[in-house]
């Protein structure tokens, strides 16, 4: 198998590593501010300015400026935000586990958005 | 292309602080000096702008575009005519009537994040596209989720305060848990003040909105008894443009001009 696509397995290991990684920034930077504090994961949270008012500083600048974007990577949002971009790519995660984001792959881009209206 | 027109969100902690008669006549200010400008009126529960500019007749109005049901073309009046001289003047108007403000105070924090999202949109449709310079909306006292909207929106939150004890210390609180949260730029008017300040106590109450407040103060406007009078049936700035209220507006305006 490997013999006839190797490009392709290699891009559906990588792509597995991608996700594996997300996973492990996420459960470090939860790790590191009391994800007791973030409440358990919803399905389809409104991401409404109460919400955004009740959410830790750190998570709310990402929140904040994905809102203001509409639709960006991690690498967009570290630009404007000045963090690291492995920073942002694990609270952006985080948001999409709690409901309030979403998350699709275009490529070897993993874009983040707010849902509303059932579109991007 | 980015244009550089600014959102601004002229709020209050109380009512009666003088947000509407401010936004008005900030808009018409900018207007005079020769800008585009947007005035939207976000106090759903408690619309004034349609009346106080006699705009009687509307098919659309600003809680159908954040109900999703029109774009914001639709919904904007052209009211240049109002002010000689100038640049242009659109309004974007809450609908006033009764069945509309009771719909708008039962919305769900779904409708609400969409309206956010609505609201964040007119940096692209109006600001950039129209290339308007200001965008400036007038909101409903206190934590309103419709004024909250407009904060999150906004690159400047012009917040409009008296001496009134209770008006100060929510303001505080206000600047502390809302606006601070949102790392949103603030600056101070401060409204109906009663001894006209002379340079020197200007200064001094300069810095005791900065020790108080811990943001700076635009401006400080005195109670003035013509303004009063008007009882809001004229836009001031133009109806008196030698009026010292209307003195002060401009000079606000080439502040907010510079930032």
């Amino acid at each position: 198998m490997l013999g006839k696509r190797p490009v392709q397995v290699l891009e559906k290991i990588k792509e597995s590593l991608e996700r594996l990684n997300d996973k492990i920034e996420v459960m470090i930077e939860m790790q590191k501010h009391d994800h007791k504090d973030m409440g358990l994961p919803l399905k389809d949270a409104p991401l409404d300015v109460m919400t955004l008012l009740s959410m830790p500083d750190h998570l709310r600048k990402t929140a904040m400026t994905l809102c203001r974007l509409g639709r960006a990577t991690a690498d967009e949002i570290a630009q404007q935000t000045q963090r690291a971009r492995a920073v942002e790519s694990a609270y952006l995660n985080q948001l999409v586990i709690m409901g309030y984001l979403k998350k699709e792959r275009d490529g070897r881009k993993a874009y983040f958005y707010v849902e509303r209206d059932g579109k991007g | 292309m980015t244009w550089l027109g600014k959102i601004i969100a002229v709020h209050s902690y109380k009512g009666g602080t003088g947000k509407t008669l401010l936004s008005l006549n900030l808009a018409a200010t900018f207007v005079k000096q020769g800008k585009t400008v947007c005035l939207f009126d976000l106090d759903f529960r408690a619309p004034s702008l349609a009346t106080l500019l006699n705009v009687t007749k509307g098919d659309y109005w600003l809680n159908d575009y954040l109900n999703g049901t029109c774009e914001i073309d639709k919904v904007l009046v052209d009211s240049t005519d109002r002010i000689h001289n100038g640049g242009k003047l659109f309004l974007g108007l809450a609908n006033p009537a009764t069945e509309a403000i009771r719909d708008m105070s039962a919305k769900d924090r779904k409708w609400e994040m969409r309206a956010l999202g609505r609201l964040l949109d007119l940096r692209n449709s109006l600001l950039n596209a129209r290339s308007l310079d200001y965008i400036i909306m007038d909101t409903s006292p206190g934590l309103q989720y419709s004024s909250i909207n407009a904060i999150v929106t906004s690159d400047l939150v012009i917040v409009a305060t008296t001496f009134d004890k209770s008006d100060v210390d929510g303001t505080k609180r206000m600047l502390r848990e809302l606006y601070d949260l949102f790392e949103k730029k603030t600056e101070i008017v401060l409204n109906k003040v009663l001894d006209v300040p002379t340079s020197t106590r200007q200064e001094s109450m300069q810095t005791r909105v900065k020790d108080s407040y811990h943001a700076p103060l635009l401006g400080v406007i005195p109670c003035f008894c013509d303004v009063l009078r008007a009882q809001g049936n004229v836009v001031f700035i133009e109806d008196k443009p030698e009026h010292p209220f209307t003195r002060i507006l401009d000079g606000m305006a080439k502040e907010i001009d510079k930032m």
